[in-house]
């Protein structure tokens, strides 16, 4: 270890304690609080499974809302990823829409879930625009960043040509970045699977909503049953994109067939 | 000295005299300091097979970049046809639809399959509603399939890109090259990774479609042999500059660039060129 290390090291350690200091971190506190935690744990477990329908039934509800979210989100996000990326446009086209989808992104889901109930009221449908909003902002800015990391040649090659620039999007950026949208497609709807069971918080509707209201009446044998349909869910949804995964993406981007086991 | 298996003649024979490509005095450069090409004069006649050879970073690729329009010289003039390659030119981006150009990776679309790889070349034949449906009309599909045949790989259409060998992808460059119906082919170095005996084939499917569709290829070797096995005319580029430029008439090879050397002068120039 050079004294330079230790410096730095030293330096982190001194960060650290000082950001502890301004939260207010206190370890005392939350060793005190573990007995707290048993009590919540056994009520947990104190599981009421009259409610799997409802918990069931909410769920389904979710992943439309999640579905929905993500299918248009995408289809809005496509056109503008085109339009941002660097090696399809000049300046004056990519910057204005770059900067757009910055300030899209800027907001978290919940914050655009808060502005839609005050736009349409309380429920699923606040939900599901919040989804598109939050889905447009990440897709267009991978799916930008994935269109300017294509290969260079087969753009210079079709474009030497004299295609028009939709041929040349239509022909090579599309299919170059197909794996790569059809990625981000499966992280985003397991996403907004998960980030639908939150925005039930500020009244958008979804599994998030019931899960809300049972920890606010400290109902946490009802409020479980729900945890556990989401987590069954969420890894329902990551083995099926494993698949997918495996079937269309690493086949394509490494050039060799992958036999799922 | 480097042993030249010279055939009788060349499997290229000059259709016209007519002059297609005409590059005179051309610098280029990519930072306005340091000069890729240094006055560069060419004379290229319709039909030829014109190789251009030479070490990596000599200047051979940025030359084929400056005659489809992909690069503008900082002086000099270029004229194709008569027309200078200007990709904002009306008159030039129509003349690029008939100029086949493969880059040294071949620039294939590796996630289509071979046969939409081979459309491509159909693109500017079709109109805004088919392009965009991939909409390609039966008589350009039975095109692609006759091309298809032609460069040993019927059969294969509907593999994808990455699942073919070095060899085939060439090949698929190449009907690529040919479904644009060119009157120009500019390749590479296409062969160069190749074995001897695929590099060949490569070559004769080359000369063949020359033959028939009256074509001007103007191909970067790195190998003299070859390069003198199939052209009509070979230039050879060092730092930039064409240091020599020689014909290939039955088993004589002449000196094209002063006119006085004798063709062992000139492979002994060639050769000691080569062991630098």
């Amino acid at each position: 270890m050079t004294p330079k290390n230790n410096i730095i090291i030293g330096i982190i350690i001194a960060l650290l304690v000082v950001a502890s200091y301004n939260v207010d971190a206190d370890p005392i506190k939350f060793v005190e609080g573990l007995p707290n935690l048993v009590i919540i744990v056994e009520e947990v477990f104190a599981v009421e499974p009259k409610y799997i329908p409802t918990a069931l039934w909410a769920m389904f509800e979710t992943i439309q809302m999640a579905f929905i979210g993500t299918a248009v989100g995408v289809a809005i996000a496509l056109p503008l990823s085109m339009l941002a990326a660097r090696n399809l446009n000049s300046k004056f086209v990519y910057a204005p829409i770059r900067a757009l989808l910055a300030a899209v992104r800027t907001f978290p889901s919940i914050l655009w879930a808060l502005l839609f109930v005050i736009m349409v009221g309380s429920g699923t449908f606040a939900g599901v625009l919040a989804i598109i909003m939050y889905t447009v902002g990440f897709v267009a800015k991978l799916q930008y960043d994935a269109i300017e990391t294509i290969d260079s040649d087969p753009m210079d090659a079709v474009g030497s040509i004299g295609v028009s620039k939709t041929q040349l999007i239509r022909y090579v950026v599309v299919p170059e970045s197909a794996s790569h949208l059809l990625s981000q497609i499966l992280y985003m709807f397991d996403y907004n699977v998960r980030q639908t069971s939150i925005l039930g918080l500020v009244g958008a509707g979804g599994i998030g909503f019931y899960i809300i209201n049972f920890i606010k009446f400290f109902e946490y044998g009802k409020a479980a049953i729900f945890m556990l349909v989401v987590l069954i869910t969420v890894l329902v949804i990551d083995w099926v994109s494993v698949k997918v995964r495996d079937k269309y993406i690493v086949k394509s981007q490494h050039g060799m067939e992958v036999t799922a086991k | 000295m480097k042993q030249i298996q010279m055939t009788k003649t060349s499997p290229f024979s000059l259709i016209s005299t007519k002059k297609i490509i005409q590059i005179n005095d051309v610098w280029t450069s990519y930072d306005s300091k340091n000069f890729a090409l240094e006055g560069i004069n060419m004379s290229i006649d319709r039909g030829t097979n014109y190789a251009i050879i030479g070490k990596s970073g000599s200047g051979k690729s940025t030359l084929l970049k400056l005659m489809n329009g992909m690069m503008v010289p900082s002086k000099g003039t270029i004229k194709i046809d008569y027309v200078t390659p200007d990709i904002n030119d009306k008159k030039f981006k129509k003349m690029m639809h008939t100029i086949g150009y493969i880059p040294q990776n071949l620039g294939l679309v590796k996630n289509v399959t071979v046969l939409e790889n081979i459309l491509i070349g159909a693109l500017p034949r079709l109109n805004k509603i088919q392009s965009l449906f991939k909409r390609f009309p039966e008589n350009e599909i039975q095109e692609a399939k006759r091309i298809l045949k032609l460069v040993g790989l019927f059969g294969k259409e509907n593999r994808k890109v990455y699942m073919l060998s070095g060899g085939e992808k060439r090949r698929v460059a190449i009907a690529r090259a040919l479904m644009q119906k060119p009157t120009i082919l500019l390749a590479d170095e296409i062969v160069s990774e190749l074995d001897h005996v695929t590099a060949r084939e490569i070559m004769n499917l080359i000369a063949d479609a020359q033959k028939k569709m009256n074509l001007t290829a103007i191909m970067i070797h790195h190998d003299m042999q070859l390069a003198l096995e199939y052209a009509n005319r070979v230039a050879v580029i060092k730092e930039g500059q064409k240091i020599l430029e020689i014909g290939v008439e039955g088993d004589a090879i002449v000196d094209f660039q002063t006119g006085d050397m004798t063709t062992d002068q000139i492979m002994e120039m060639y050769a000691n060129d080569s062991k630098k």
